[in-house]
């Protein structure tokens, strides 16, 4: 079996890499790429402080879909469901990450239980609206479909080997252990796993080349992420 | 009127079905290779005109960080689909935000993403054809640039600036559009919008002088080029043409006029709009914009002051100080709306006005979507929502407001801005005006509405427009500085 | 490039039917381009074509609405000196329609 965890642990670093690198790279294309133009879209706060102020509840609430109407607020609930359900699975997770288990991390764990469950539930909700409601349907791309699908696989093989198919909890954390310290350890011998671990890679390969960089964009979309303040400073950029 | 039906007013904005090319074709003239060379573009399409299409599209990609991130970043979860007027007048899915963004997205991932390389239309990549650019010419041109979709969308993305670059584009090409080029040349070369001359805006501004005077007894002047003046007005060319536009002129002149200021208009800066804008063009807007700094610091003026235009303001306003500035020759180094400075004069008292002069009308206030949106008033930020209503309410007694889910931040464009405010596609304008349309049928039939006030030259001329076609009188539309020059008691001199 | 032929002569206009060279003009072709809208011209049409060349002729620019409608309201009076009656005149429009049965280039801008 070593070999083939070898095989397991040099495609882990190679998705860890193209994720953290393509990450970067795309986080240094948008610092670099230069708002010639002072856009906020008003009201909008007048200093950063107030920018800051903004974004929160853009992120933690996600605030503009509450404007929209009711199929926003299907959007809203399946869209909020999941992202907080997403964040406590990957809290959870760090149990797998870490020795010993910070404290933080265990008192996660029950709830992170319960998210794994609701998750799917959430991501059934943002995949359904997308084929029932036809300007849904007009705008959704393969892409789209993929990458729901993608993380829906993720979810049910974990739930999967949670409750059904379990393998050795010692032989996954020596594992991922391994990954994680540089001393690379045998994968499990659970093909329930497998597959939830190539799941996970997928995804981190997919990442940076894909929509899910509204995760970084959200930050730096100067519509939001500028301060009205025209009468104040004066806004310049070095091509302008 | 047109071959075309008008949407019924039914007392309800719903989202229609979709109808996939409803508004397909509704086009915009494309200008003739000598307007062309004359701002600057290549005449018409060369040979190799996709290369310069993809060439011009990588260096939009690195000059605005606007586009790179938008384009990037859509997650297609649909809350904007249902925002655009156009689309809810239409029915057309290209008029829903995303997928008018669509045809530049799938020209992005063609050719700059890796996924797109890789794996063409699996990864919904195009190519650039002329199918696919002629759909640009149509869609990017039914596109107002009102920033509605903007505020529902989670990540605040905002089609106008796509919009922007893809006429950017499509004019780097050879392919303008005549409205807006014959307009930006004007601008640059004699001065305004409409093209008038030193001799025929004195005449003009003359003739307003005489109007007021018949009306009111009093001669508000409407000084020219006045060197050593206070204030310098920049306003639309629109004011000094068309109606309504006209009586908000005249309700500037009475304001400074009554508060005893000393202002000028100037022949070289005759104009406050900025079409430079609406075609995504940062030289042009540039060299527009440049006129007004030009003739303030000629004419030695304290300050400088936006007439109503939502879009000159926002040019104006969130712009110029980038494009032009600083202007640390003035006193007041940023440049004012008169709205602003009409309520300042009202709250300090002077001004005396008569608010039964305006009694005959029930007045509703429609917000610009370039006011509301994309620039501010005052110190706080909401503040170009309320000045215009306090100075409304400072005028007139009877004020009612139209749904709030289409007023403030939520405002619906006229249907005409952004470029779009040209006869050929007046299908597309008559179409884009239904929601606010049904809004204004519903304050009517409730309300009695009966005064439609803007502080938009676009609006203004949109709506005088398009309102007959939805069987109302488009005397209705007016301005805000109409009611203030109505209620304004002149000659009585107290105050300042 | 459009054209419009009358008496053996042929005129070139842009996609909107205006002149594009107004100096071309002559009283023929106004009666032509109100032909083909159906408008019967009248003497009341012919003031404002007249009005709105002379001013062209000083101003290269149409006049201001204002100024062309108080010009009516001098000889047939205030009832018709306003707006409403030179729409009735010209129902696509004063500005429009009227400047190009002058020859005059369409206004642009925001009007």
């Amino acid at each position: 079996m070593n070999g083939l965890g070898n095989v397991f642990n040099l495609l882990a670093y190679a998705a860890a890499a193209v994720f953290i690198l393509g990450f970067l790279y795309k986080v240094i294309v948008y610092f670099k790429t230069p708002s010639p133009l002072n856009i906020p879209t008003t009201p909008g706060p007048k200093t950063s402080g107030g920018v800051v102020m903004r974004l929160i509840p853009e992120i933690l609430f996600f605030r503009s879909l509450l404007k929209g109407g009711a199929a926003e607020k299907i959007l809203w609930f399946g869209g909020w469901v999941f992202h907080v359900c997403f964040l406590l699975i990957v809290l959870r997770h760090l149990r797998y990450f870490t020795y010993p288990v910070p404290g933080f991390v265990m008192s996660f764990q029950q709830i992170g239980i319960w998210a794994g469950l609701i998750f799917p539930l959430a991501l059934l909700i943002l995949i359904v609206r997308r084929f029932t409601n036809d300007r849904l349907a007009t705008i959704s791309l393969f892409a789209d479909y993929f990458v729901l699908l993608l993380i829906i696989g993720i979810g049910l093989t974990g739930i999967l080997l949670k409750y059904f198919m379990r393998t050795s909890l010692v032989e996954v954390k020596a594992f991922i252990l391994g990954l994680v310290t540089f001393s690379p350890a045998p994968m499990p011998d659970s093909t329930m796993f497998t597959i939830h671990f190539l799941l996970v890679l997928v995804l981190l390969v997919y990442f940076p080349f894909s929509k899910l960089m509204h995760a970084w964009g959200v930050l730096v979309a100067p519509t939001r992420a500028q301060a009205d303040n025209p009468r104040e400073v004066r806004h310049m950029t070095p091509w302008a | 009127m047109a071959d075309f039906k008008t949407p019924e007013l039914t007392g309800a904005v719903t989202t229609p079905k979709i109808t996939p090319g409803a508004s397909r074709h509704i086009k915009q003239f494309i200008a003739k290779p000598e307007l062309m060379e004359k701002v600057g573009f290549p005449p018409q399409k060369a040979s190799d005109w996709k290369e310069q299409f993809i060439r011009k599209m990588g260096e939009v990609l690195k000059k605005y960080k606007s586009v790179k991130v938008f384009l990037d970043i859509c997650v297609r979860c649909g809350a904007c689909t249902d925002k655009c007027h156009y689309y809810l007048g239409t029915g057309d899915p290209r008029n829903m935000p995303v997928y008018r963004q669509e045809l530049m997205r799938t020209v992005y991932r063609k050719y700059f993403t890796t996924g797109g390389k890789l794996f063409g239309g699996l990864a919904a990549a195009r190519e650039i054809s002329d199918e696919l650019l002629d759909e640009w010419w149509v869609y990017f041109y039914q596109c107002s640039e009102c920033r509605r979709c903007s505020v529902y969308c989670p990540y605040g993305i905002d089609t106008a600036e796509i919009t922007m670059a893809a006429r950017e584009i499509m004019d780097s090409i050879g392919m303008g559009s005549k409205y807006n080029l014959e307009i930006v040349h004007k601008a640059e070369t004699i001065g305004n919008n409409l093209g008038m001359n030193p001799d025929a805006l004195k005449s003009t501004w003359e003739f307003v002088e005489e109007e007021i005077e018949e009306k009111t007894g009093v001669r508000a002047k409407l000084p020219v080029d006045v060197e050593g003046a206070d204030v310098l007005l920049a306003t639309p060319s629109a004011d000094f043409f068309a109606e309504p536009h006209i009586y908000s002129l005249e309700g500037y002149a009475k304001v400074f006029h009554q508060a005893g200021i000393s202002w000028t208009l100037s022949t070289h800066a005759s104009e406050g709009g900025n079409f430079g804008m609406f075609i995504g063009n940062y030289n042009h807007m540039k060299t527009i914009n440049k006129r007004i700094w030009d003739a303030a610091r000629d004419l030695k003026v304290k300050r400088v002051i936006a007439g109503e235009c939502g879009h000159a303001w926002r040019a104006m306003y969130a712009f110029s100080n980038t494009l032009n500035g600083p202007f640390d020759f003035l006193q007041h180094k940023s440049p004012q709306h008169i709205c602003e400075f009409t309520l300042d004069l009202i709250k300090k008292g002077a001004l005396k006005l008569d608010k039964s002069a305006n009694d005959e009308f029930t007045v509703t206030y429609h917000d610009s979507c370039n006011v509301a949106r994309a620039s501010s008033m005052g110190n706080t930020p909401g503040d170009q929502f309320t000045i215009p209503r306090e100075l409304i309410n400072a005028v007139c007694n009877k004020f009612v407001e139209m749904d709030p889910n289409t007023t403030g931040e939520r405002t619906f464009c006229c249907g005409g801005g952004g470029g779009v405010l040209t006869d050929e596609v007046v299908e597309i304008r008559v179409k884009g005006a239904m929601p606010r349309m049904q809004e204004y049928k519903k304050i009517k039939d409730s309300h009695g509405a009966n005064f439609f006030a803007l502080i938009c030259a676009i609006c203004k001329a949109q709506f005088t427009k398009v309102f007959p076609y939805y069987g109302i009188e488009m005397e209705e539309v007016g301005g805000v500085h109409q009611l203030i020059s109505n209620a304004l008691v002149m000659g009585a001199k107290e105050g300042v | 490039m459009p054209t419009l032929e009358f008496e053996g002569k042929t005129y070139e206009v842009d996609e909107e039917g205006y002149l594009m060279d107004w100096s071309q003009w002559n009283e023929g072709l106004a009666g032509v381009m109100a032909k083909e809208d159906g408008l019967e011209l009248t003497e009341a049409h012919w003031d404002v074509i007249r009005f709105l060349r002379e001013y062209f002729e000083k101003y290269q620019i149409a006049p201001m609405i204002k100024i062309l409608t108080k010009e009516l309201a001098k000889k047939y009076g205030k009832e018709k000196g306003n707006t409403k009656y030179l729409y009735e005149l010209y129902p696509a429009g004063p500005a429009k329609q009227a400047c190009r049965y002058a020859g005059l280039p369409k206004p642009t801008g925001c009007v």
